[in-house]
Formats: C-alpha cells, structure tokens, sequence
C-alpha cells in the first residue's frame, strides 16, 4: 500500500476487484464533464459541483500531477506570439492547470518532485530545482552538464538526484548544489532515462543507447544488464512489485524483466515492433500496464505484458511520448502526445478526450 | 552636422590605422550613418542610433519595447542586448537602464544547442554578470549570482577558445553564422574588463578573420561550409559574411544595402554595426591574406564535427578541408559524410562575376531522423518533421543544403572527384547539380563533358552516369537517378588556360575511368595538369600514386596560415611579417 488510507486493488479478490473498478469507471464518467478548452486550447476545466468534489478529493490527497511541454507546432523561432512551454502543473487531476517557471522554450523534457516537495526539471539548460513549488528556480548545473533529458529523485533520499543526459548521467548527493558525471562502465553515455529501484535506492537502472545497464552503487559503476546495442527509450517499475521491470525500445516494443533486472524478456505481442516512448504499470493493479508508442498511441496490457492491444480510441496524435495514472483514481490515465498536447481518459484507457495544450509537445507526465 | 560631428568624434576616438585599411574609417563611418537611419527595432540600429545621437528618441522606444515585449528572450538576445547596453550607456536614460537590466531577472534565456548558440548566450551572460556585479541569486533568471554565472560563462567561453584554437570549430566556415561568432566576439573584446578575457577575444576575432581571410575572394566565402541557407549556397553574396567581408576586407566594394544580391535586412543583416563601433581593428596581415589574390594557392584546414551524442565512436571526429584559391575562382571541398547535419555545403566552385549565383556543385539531399539523432537528443522519428518546421527544406528531395553518408570527395589543386554511393532505400536516391543562369556559356559535349563560362573562369564537368536537366528560376538543374554515381571537376581561367576553346579541347581528349563491380565503386582520372586522381568509395584517395593521409593534415596549412593541428598556436605570415596567435599563452605577437 502506498497510502495508508487505500486499499490496492491488487489485495483484493477477484470479484470484489470488478465491483471496484466498475464503480470506479462509473464515479469518474459521472464525475468528468468535460468541458471545450478554455484560454485558446491552453487549459481544460471540469465544470459545476462535480467538479469541486472532484478537486477537493484530488486536493486531499495531495496528487501533483507535472506535464513537461518542450515545445509546440505553433513555436516558430523568434515569432512573438509563440505559446507558454515548460512546467504546467495540476493539483485536481488535471482539471486545470498552471504555469510554473520560465514561459519559453528552454527544452523542458521532464519534471519530478521529491519527497520533500522539492520539484526538479530536466532541461536543455540543465538540471532545475525549486524549492518554492515552482514560484523561482535555480539551474543547479554548469555548462558541462546540457541536454538533460530525465531527472529522477531518490525515493528515500530526496537529495539525491540522477540526471540522464545525452552526454551520460549524473548524480548529485547533495540536493543539486553539486553534481558529478558518473558513466564508468557504460558503453554508450546518451541516456534517455534512469530508474532507482523503489525497494533498493542504491541499485539503479539506466536506459542507454546500447542496452539497459544497472548500478548496485548509486551509479558509482555500470554494468550492462540486458538488450546489449538496443535503444533503449523509457524504464518503469511496478509499485506493488518492485522486481517487475519494464524497458521501452526503439523499434522493439516493450522488455519485461520478473526478477529485478536480472533476465529480460520481450513483450511484442500486438506491438508490431513498436518504438515504445513511455510505461506506466497502474499503481494499483499489477497486471495493468499502459504504453505510450510511435505511430500507434497507447497501448494497454492487462495481463501483465503477455498481450498489448491498441487503446487509443479519441487520440488525435498517436505519437505518445507521456503517460500518467492517477494513483488515488486509476482509471484516470493522460497521455502526452508530441505535437497533439494532452489528452485524459477517464475509463483506462478505453477512450480519450483532449485535455489541454493544443499542438503541444507534451515531452514528460509524471505524478506526486 | 551635429550627426556629422559625432561621428567623427567617435572615430577620432579609436585606436590608429594603416594605410592599407584607411578606408575602414571611411565604411565604418557609413555603416552608422546608414544603420542609425533604419527604422527598424533590432539592437544593431539602436546600438548605431546611441553611437551617433541620431533618431535618440526612436530608438528608446524600441528598445523600451524591446525589454517589455517578453516573448523575445534566449541566446540572441542575451548578447546584443547587453552589446547595446555598454555602446550606448552614456546615453540611455536610467530608466531604461533599469529595464534592460531587469531583462536578465525576468526572461527566458534558452542557452541553445549549437555552438554559436553558446557562444552568445555566455557572452551575453559573462558581460551582463561583469557590468552589474555583487547581486544575489534572486536578481537573475537562472537563479545563480552575478560571480556564479561570470564563473561560469568564463569558463565555457575558455573551453570554447580552447577547442576552437586547437581542434577547430564544429560550425567551421560558415558564411551565415559567422555573424554569430564575430559578434560577441567583438562586444566582448570591447567590453571585457579582464585583461586576458579581452586578449582571448582578440585572438578569437583574429582567428576568425583569418580563417574566412584565407578562403575569401572578391566578398565570398569560398569552399566547404559546415553550416549555411540554401539562398545564400546558391548566390554567396547574399550570405552574411558579405557585409563583413565588405567592412573588413573592402570587398566587394559596393555597400551591401547597395547590392541586389545581398539582402541587408535579412538574418542578422546590421549587425557589422557592432564591428564598426568596436575598437577592434583587423591586422593588416590579415588584410592582405584576404585581398592578395596575385598567385594562387592551395590552403588545408582541419575542423572538427559537430558533438555526437549517439551513434557514433567519436564525439568530434576531424573535417579535412581543401581548398584551391586564384585570383579567378575558388575551388574548396570537404572530404564528406555526415559532418554537419541539416545545412552542409561540401563542395563548390565559386567565381568572382558581378552577376548573381556565382557557384557550381553538386550534392546528394539525404535527409534522415538517424542523421539528427546523432546531434540531437530529441527522439529519432520525431526529429525530420521537426526540423523541418525550423529549416523548411530539410526533407525536400530539391534541397540545396545536405550531409550525406553517401558522398566522398577528393580534391587536387583545381581538380576534384565526388563519388555518390546511395544506399538502396534510401529516402532521395538521386543527385543534384547547380548550375545558374548568369553564366555565359554552358555547353553540354558530345564528349560527355559540360563546359561553363562565367567571365574569366571556366569549369568542366564530368558527369559519370546519365542524368537528365531541369530548368528553373535561376538555373538550370542536373538531375541524375544513378545510385552509384559522381562527378569529375576541372576548373580553369584565362591565366592558366588561355581561352575557354583551349580549356574545353584540352578536356575532351581526356576521360575519367569508372570501375563499378559488386562493392567496389572507384574513378581514376589524369587532370589537365598531369595529376592522376584516384578516388574509391569507402576506400584509399589516392593522387600521383600517393595514398593521401589525412592524419597529416594540419589544422591550418597553406602559404599565409600555419598550425599544428593541438598545438593553440596559429602562425600567420605574409610579405616577410609574421603574426603568432598563443592561444596557449594568452598572447599575440608580430614580427617585424
């Protein structure tokens, strides 16, 4: 249980599982009325008493959802009417949402918060951190650190920091005020992503060009641990099981490894070779896992990886390179698409309705 | 007159000039006259309307707007704002002061992903953390303090010397983004209150210089280039480094805003303006490798590619340049393959002509979302239709610009062999041939070469497989859809070959050998000046039975320009004087 007011569903029995989620379905239909974007297509709002009792629920709860925009089609270079990037966050399940930082393009790839509030954001100018939920910001990193494009905060530990960048990855120990390459062992150093075992925070996974490498000392050395010459583009964990791993490569659809990272299996069923971009497991079921794909939008399993099938129904843009649960609301999944903006399901995926961000390059979702 | 008088009191204020370049003062003095009367709302102007006192009143408007209007911010703001800031703060009411200043708390400075992007965003940053020191992290928008980001930009800016002098630029020799270099370059070396800062300036803006200077001819930038607009590949003086060449180098001698070809208002178009308010003033030296076209020359440069982040074992593998330099025409290539993505130019023949599109080449346009992603760390099959939104031609099969895997070339004196060996699938399979219409004679032989005149210059052209033509607005194309294809090039003048009939009965007797088996793609050929060329795809370049070794090339090598390819010295010599730029040392040094 990651809350301790929740119950996963996963504890659950088999048919109280279904009431569960049939009743999860039918609250959020109910509760989501969407509405027409608001604010030239920059915001989506949930209207009426739904709406607030929606919001106070997601409030409550404390769910900070981070969209990171990189860019949008409408950026033309040097143009004066080019539309807010960067940080947008939501606290009410994506209802609306508010700007943070910096309005233009500085490559924003992807936001996350630690435990201590502290939000992080891996951009082409480097690693940002604020300490004041997004009213300032610091660059935290010099010019030797640049294309920085995941940043993930030790789950125990929040002042430590792993950045994964184009040139390698980095590690600060120390809540950003310094920062070390840490690539011994890596045989290539562009890195898309970084995963730190939730069971385990010194063992760390790293996505590279040239396989999936993992670290048993907090990055201090690599050593390859599967899909050697494969590019690798996403990694994710389970919640509930934390030896259940997950690989997005390019052109390979999605590699799944049941034992913590020791063996890696491809999962290829329904993908037709898929570049797969994003994964995200349900934080409350196991065997539900979405995937955010090149050319063919989401994918969803719901046994586990054995089979994938398309569930993009609504999608306007199937180049997905985000995704989100709703951990307090699993059926509430967001899809960030490259040049689509944001879109949200409020049935698991079964259909999606645009969320907010036209023509946006929605590069980074992730949930706190 | 009161205009009139403070020019010449700022010109009375800089350093003294040689005889050879005493018609610099003259243009420097009408780039200001000219720029202060553009009612345009771009630093440039402003910065010449401050310096000269005309049109005050405008200018503050525009620069007011300027700070207000936010969605203006990154890189090439960082540095011609604070370039502005420094030319006029005599004269800039503190209010204004005050919101220029505000502009670096407030705005979005993008730091960029390519060099030129970096060198004027840290020399934005360096100059603006040395003018307002001793403010805290709050007073700045990347909430670093005014000695944090001085540290830093001073320390990328040293890296960047560093690499520059030693193993080249990565976006070497390009006629458009040279601005992007010379430009900070200048306001730094005018502003920069540390003696050594202010030296490396010097010795970059000479470096610079002398690397355009040596591949100059009559206001073009001749040979290779890592980086430039398909508009301006195909008619040189419409690029940006005419302006300079023209206030430096006094050539073309035309004022740029008075020539057709050249487009004053287009990228950048004014800023020599910060050239002309400077105190920099070009090394006579350097004068007169640019202007002294009395024999020709062969000059070799090493420069190196672009960072690869992925796909590749090298970060910044080599770039071997050649280039054959006359009086007439400059014939310059580099070796090929993928050396810079998206804006390549790797071979030409470009001719001193007073009509527009003076260039003949060819090109293979690959374009590839691989190709990027070894620059770019964006996702691979997301990144063609990205760049075309900012570069509109990058997938264009008609494209002027391309790097391509497919195309090798090799050079001696005044001939060259290109080689195309497209692999099958490949987006484009074809290759491309400019050839314009201002030329005076294009002759197609029954020998299977084509002949072209412009002026003084003649160039034949050897294709080896068929092809076909196209016309269009301004030339004629040369088409082929031979995947194993290339060109032989011999390019003569009325000083080496008489007369153009002479050049042409020279070349028909002679015919490349093609040898087209299984994987071996190869041409031999034995030039007009006796040279045997031998060229093999992914294989040996060989000329006279020599295996040509490019581990020998030097990062500078000709008669005016020498350097040890690591060393950080670059040594210039003309007429019995020598200039020694240490990047090393930090030092410049003139003999006699």
């Amino acid at each position: 249980m990651t809350k301790k007011h929740h119950v996963h569903l996963s504890d659950l029995h088999f048919p109280i599982k279904v009431i569960c989620l049939s009743a999860a379905l039918i609250l959020s239909v109910v509760v989501f009325t969407e509405s027409a974007p608001v604010d030239g297509g920059r915001l989506a709002r949930v209207e009426g008493k739904d709406a607030s009792a929606f919001m106070k629920i997601t409030e409550a709860q404390g769910e900070t959802i981070y969209m990171s925009i990189l860019s949008s089609r409408k950026h033309r270079l040097g143009a004066l009417d080019n539309p807010t990037v960067g940080l947008f966050i939501s606290t009410d399940g994506g209802a609306t949402w508010h700007h943070r930082g910096w309005t233009g393009y500085i490559r924003t790839f992807y936001t996350e918060a630690g435990m201590d509030g502290t939000i992080w954001s891996a951009c082409g100018n480097g690693v940002l951190r604020s300490t004041n939920k997004g009213s300032s910001w610091r660059i935290t990193t010099g010019w030797e650190i640049t294309e920085v494009l995941k940043v993930k905060v030790d789950p125990t530990q929040p002042a430590i920091v792993f950045g994964a960048t184009a040139y390698g990855i980095v590690r600060s120990t120390d809540k950003g005020k310094t920062w070390q390459v840490k690539n011994n062992g890596l045989g290539s150093p562009f890195t898309s992503d970084v995963l730190i075992d939730a069971a385990q925070s010194a063992r760390v996974f790293a996505a590279t060009e040239e396989g999936i490498y993992v670290s048993t000392n907090r990055g201090d050395q690599w050593r390859l641990a599967g899909l050697k010459g494969r590019g690798i583009r996403v990694l994710a964990q389970d919640r509930l099981n934390p030896k259940l791993l997950y690989a997005g490569t390019e052109e390979d659809g999605v590699v799944i490894s049941v034992d913590g990272g020791g063996r890696w299996k491809s999962s290829v069923s329904g993908l037709h070779h898929k570049t797969v971009y994003a994964i995200v497991p349900d934080p409350t079921d196991s065997r539900t896992i979405y995937i955010g794909t090149h050319g063919g939008g989401v994918y969803k399993s719901i046994d586990g990886g054995t089979t994938w099938h398309q569930s993009s129904k609504g999608l306007t843009n199937l180049d997905v390179h985000s995704l989100g649960v709703l951990p307090s609301n699993p059926s509430i999944v967001f899809a960030g698409t490259l040049n689509g903006g944001l879109f949200r399901s409020t049935d698991g995926g079964s259909t999606w309705q645009f969320n907010s961000q036209e023509e946006a390059q929605v590069w980074g979702i992730s949930i706190r | 007159m009161k205009t009139v008088l403070l020019v010449v009191a700022f010109v009375a204020g800089v350093m003294d000039v040689s005889s050879a370049q005493r018609s610099f003062e003259e243009r420097r003095e009408k780039i200001l006259v000219v720029a202060s009367s553009e009612r345009d709302r771009g630093f440039a102007t402003i910065t010449a309307k401050l310096l000269t006192g005309q049109d005050l009143p405008f200018a503050f408007a525009m620069l007011d707007s300027l700070t207000y209007d936010q969605s203006i911010g990154g890189m090439f703001y960082a540095y011609t704002l604070i370039g502005c800031y420094l030319h006029g703060e005599h004269v800039l009411p503190d209010t204004l002061k005050r919101k220029m200043r505000e502009a670096y708390r407030v705005r979005t400075m993008y730091r960029g992903d390519t060099e030129n992007h970096w060198v004027m965003y840290y020399t934005g940053l360096y100059l603006a953390a040395q003018t307002w020191p001793n403010e805290d992290e709050a007073r700045w928008f990347n909430g670093k303090s005014s000695e944090e980001n001085f540290e830093e930009a001073r320390g990328w800016l040293n890296h960047w010397f560093d690499i520059s002098s030693t193993i080249g630029q990565g976006e070497f020799d390009s006629p458009t983004y040279i601005t992007t270099f010379l430009t900070p370059m200048l306001v730094l070396y005018e502003f920069a209150k540390d003696p050594a800062m202010k030296t490396k300036a010097q010795l970059m803006l000479d470096l610079l210089f002398v690397d355009f200077a040596a591949e100059h001819l009559a206001g073009n930038y001749g040979g290779g280039h890592s980086r430039d607009y398909p508009e301006d590949i195909i008619n040189p003086l419409a690029a940006p480094s005419t302006f300079w060449a023209w206030l430096y180098f006094g050539q073309p001698e035309t004022p740029p805003w008075n020539e057709t070809r050249y487009r004053p208002r287009h990228r950048s178009a004014w800023e020599p303006v910060f050239g002309a308010a400077s105190s920099y003033r070009l090394p006579d030296i350097i004068y007169h490798i640019a202007t002294n076209r009395s024999k020709p020359y062969v000059h070799t440069e090493t420069k190196r590619v672009r960072n690869i982040i992925r796909f590749g074992k090298e970060k910044n593998p080599p770039v071997y340049k050649y280039s054959y330099v006359t009086k007439n025409y400059i014939l310059g290539s580099l070796h090929g393959g993928i050396l810079q993505p998206i804006q390549q130019h790797t071979w030409d023949v470009t001719y001193v002509s007073d009509k527009p599109n003076n260039t003949i080449f060819t090109l293979h346009p690959f374009s590839s979302g691989k190709e990027l992603a070894m620059f770019f760390p964006e996702e691979q099959k997301f990144l063609s239709d990205e760049v075309d939104r900012y570069h509109n031609v990058y997938t264009n099969p008609n494209k002027w610009n391309s790097s391509s895997p497919y195309e090798q070339t090799l050079q001696h004196k005044n001939a060259l062999i290109v080689l195309y060996d497209i692999e099958e699938g490949t987006t484009h399979s074809h290759v491309d041939g400019f050839f314009p219409k201002t030329l005076d004679e294009r002759i197609v032989d029954a020998s299977g070469w084509i002949f072209a005149r412009s002026g003084n210059t003649f160039v034949g052209i050897f294709p080896l497989k068929k092809y076909e033509w196209k016309e269009e607005d301004v030339n004629w194309r040369l088409r082929s859809f031979e995947r194993r294809n290339g060109f032989v090039v011999e390019v003569g003048s009325s000083d080496e070959d008489g007369s153009f009939e002479n050049f042409r009965t020279t070349l028909m007797k002679r015919r490349p050998r093609a040898r087209d088996k299984g994987k071996h793609w190869e041409v031999k050929y034995r030039t007009r000046g006796g040279h045997v060329l031998q060229l093999t795809f992914n294989g040996k370049r060989i000329i006279d039975g020599q295996q040509v070794d490019f581990k020998q090339y030097k990062f500078f090598n000709g008669p005016y320009v020498q350097s040890e390819r690591g060393s950080g010295v670059i040594t210039l010599t003309y007429g019995g004087k020598r200039r020694i730029l240490d990047f090393k040392r930090g030092r410049i040094t003139e003999t006699p």
